[in-house]
């Protein structure tokens, strides 16, 4: 029994040792597993940590980045995030990762509505207190219009014209902005040629002294197409001048084509790099919209704006080739639809047709007079002469007595404007002086005997006689008397 | 009307005066007044004037026109046409002249109807 007893221990503490060592075993394979599993998940987590930490820190601020600098280069935006991707390559195609995409495009589409927002925000805010500085400039330029007629004074005129020079330029600012936020230039021109237009632009740049306009065209500007046109050579015309020597020319050339004419601007400034002139060709394209708040600081709206007319009026710019003189060289392309060739004013229509249907005795200094009445001239010198004659015009001494061209000028005088004014008949002079006085005795013979004449001199000096004899015994009272 | 001032009228704002007179205020001369007559000289080309110049001339052919006249036509103030009239006269492209005064040719008539009618009283 005794020795029984350590056995059964010994047994006992087999199996229990036995049983102990297999769930050490097991134990322990459960213990790596769990190590093992749990180092995983600490790195699974640490990756999502990360992998928040890089959304957060690179890829929001890229997206960002990427829509607020997308002004210069169009297109950054969508260029730069997918440039910046999941940190962990392990994550991809998980939840977490699509979640994470959630989360960017959300984030994208609210960055693009908020620009959108502050874009339209600006732009009618700077659009409304354009047109009203707009407004002012015109009626200032009205105003200096006015006062520029009033004073005579070279001294004055000068401060006219250096305030009338802000002003324009002023009001070219203002306009362009207000152009670049949607508005229309504002301004309804009559049909102007395409010398004045290049002229009007020239008006409203600072330089305008360094201009030179080169060519004579005699093409128009369609009204609906003139202040667009000025707008934009104008600004063409500011960079060119902005950008070069102050000792230098900007030369303008008008150059009639087929299809319509062409305003070529060269300048002999600092030229553009290969970066600028690609950028300068999307903007003056105007195929996208422009955002203004995304103009660089300072802002350079200038091709902005000549994109946005272009595309809207429908004529072409470039800026894309050197000019000879190293500068650059800007063409502004009119199509014909944009341009006509009326270069006489509408109202002197119904003058037009009598001019043009008696051409046949005109005489070349003043075509009109002549040709208008003849009839007329007739019929009215006859009856001068009648009346002359009859001698009962003693009351009435010049008018009619010349010969038959200023009867007719008299006649065609009494016509009038489209306006409803009296016309002024020309006087020449090198006639008027030389002829009426050789026709004025043959004129006065015919009109008046010398017996006529005679008589009314007797009459004048009796007259003359018992007046100073009335006042001789007058004087005589007078001196009696004193 | 003459066939210079038949001519489409500029739009008065676009080329503003300044341009035109390339930003002098000050005529070369002051012997201009509104009623100097103006008289074209014929033989001189007008190549290398401006246009306003080129119009100017262009009014003045068919005979003399005054100043004020021209003004209007060209619808300028007085006195920047004044600037342009002077450089026309520095250039030889303008003579000008004091106006005539209208009462001459009626003096003269009266002087001849004195002289007849002394005649035959004598």
């Amino acid at each position: 029994m005794t020795q029984q007893m350590p056995e059964a221990v010994f047994w006992c503490l087999a199996l229990g040792l036995l049983a102990v060592t297999v769930l050490l075993v097991r134990q322990r394979g459960i213990t790596a597993l769990v190590r093992r599993r749990n180092a995983e998940l600490a790195d699974g987590l640490r990756a999502r940590d990360e992998e928040v930490r890089h959304l957060a820190s690179v890829r929001l601020p890229a997206l960002e980045g990427g829509a607020g600098g997308g002004a210069g280069a169009p297109g950054a935006a969508e260029q730069a995030v997918p440039g910046v991707g999941l940190l962990d390559p392990r994550l991809e195609g998980t939840g977490f990762a699509k979640s994470v995409d959630e989360v960017l495009d959300r984030f994208a589409g609210a960055v693009e509505q908020a620009q959108a927002r502050a874009d339209a925000a600006a732009k009618a805010a700077l659009k409304t207190s354009m047109r009203a500085v707009q407004a002012l400039a015109n009626e200032q330029q009205v105003a200096i219009s006015q006062m520029q007629d009033r004073h005579d004074h070279p001294g004055v005129l000068r401060d006219l014209l250096e305030i009338d020079h802000a002003n324009a330029q002023f009001g070219r600012r203002a306009q362009a902005i207000a152009v670049l936020c949607g508005s229309w230039p504002g301004r309804q021109r009559a049909a102007s040629a395409l010398t004045d237009v290049v002229r009007g632009a020239t008006s409203r740049i600072r330089d305008y002294r360094r201009v030179e306009v080169h060519g004579h065209v005699d093409i128009a500007v369609e009204s609906r197409a003139v202040e667009p046109a000025v707008l934009a050579v104008a600004e063409l015309l500011d960079n060119a001048a902005r950008h070069s020597q102050p000792n230098t020319k900007v030369e303008v050339n008008l150059r009639a084509v087929h299809n319509g004419a062409c305003i070529v601007i060269d300048d002999a400034g600092v030229g553009m790099d290969g970066q600028a002139a690609d950028r300068a060709s999307v903007l003056l394209s105007g195929g996208q919209s422009v955002d203004v708040t995304r103009l660089d600081d300072p802002p350079q709206f200038g091709f902005a704006v000549i994109g946005a007319l272009a595309a809207r009026y429908g004529f072409g710019v470039t800026a894309d080739t050197r000019s000879p003189y190293g500068g650059v060289r800007a063409v502004v392309f009119l199509p014909s639809s944009l341009l006509t060739h009326v270069t006489e004013e509408p109202e002197p229509a119904p003058a037009e047709p009598d001019h043009a249907a008696t051409p046949q005795s005109a005489p070349p200094p003043e075509p009109q007079p002549a040709t208008e009445s003849a009839t007329e001239s007739a019929t009215e010198s006859a009856t001068e002469s009648a009346t002359e004659s009859a001698g009962a015009s003693a009351t009435e001494p010049a008018p009619p007595s010349r010969d038959a061209a200023p009867a007719a000028q008299d006649a065609a005088a009494g016509d009038t404007t489209a306006g409803g004014l009296p016309k002024r008949r020309r006087r020449a002079p090198q006639q008027s002086r030389s002829a009426p006085p050789a026709e004025l005795p043959t004129a006065d013979e015919a009109s008046r005997t010398a017996e006529e004449t005679a008589v009314r001199m007797g009459a004048f000096a009796r007259g003359t006689r018992s007046g100073r004899d009335a006042r001789l015994d007058g004087h005589d009272e007078g001196k009696t008397q004193g | 009307m003459t066939p210079g001032s038949r001519r489409r009228r500029p739009d008065r704002g676009l080329v503003r005066p300044y341009v035109v007179t390339e930003g002098r205020a000050c005529p070369t001369r002051n012997t201009l007044d509104l009623v100097t007559l103006l008289i074209a000289a014929d033989d001189l080309p007008l190549t290398g004037l401006n246009p306003e110049k080129r119009r100017l001339m262009e009014l003045c052919r068919p005979g003399a026109l005054s100043v004020a006249e021209v003004a209007g036509h060209l619808s300028l103030p007085v006195s920047v046409v004044k600037v342009l009239i002077a450089d026309l006269m520095d250039s030889g492209h303008i003579v000008t002249r004091a106006a005539i005064p209208s009462a001459q040719p009626s003096d003269a008539r009266i002087l001849q109807e004195v002289l007849d009618g002394l005649r035959s009283l004598l």
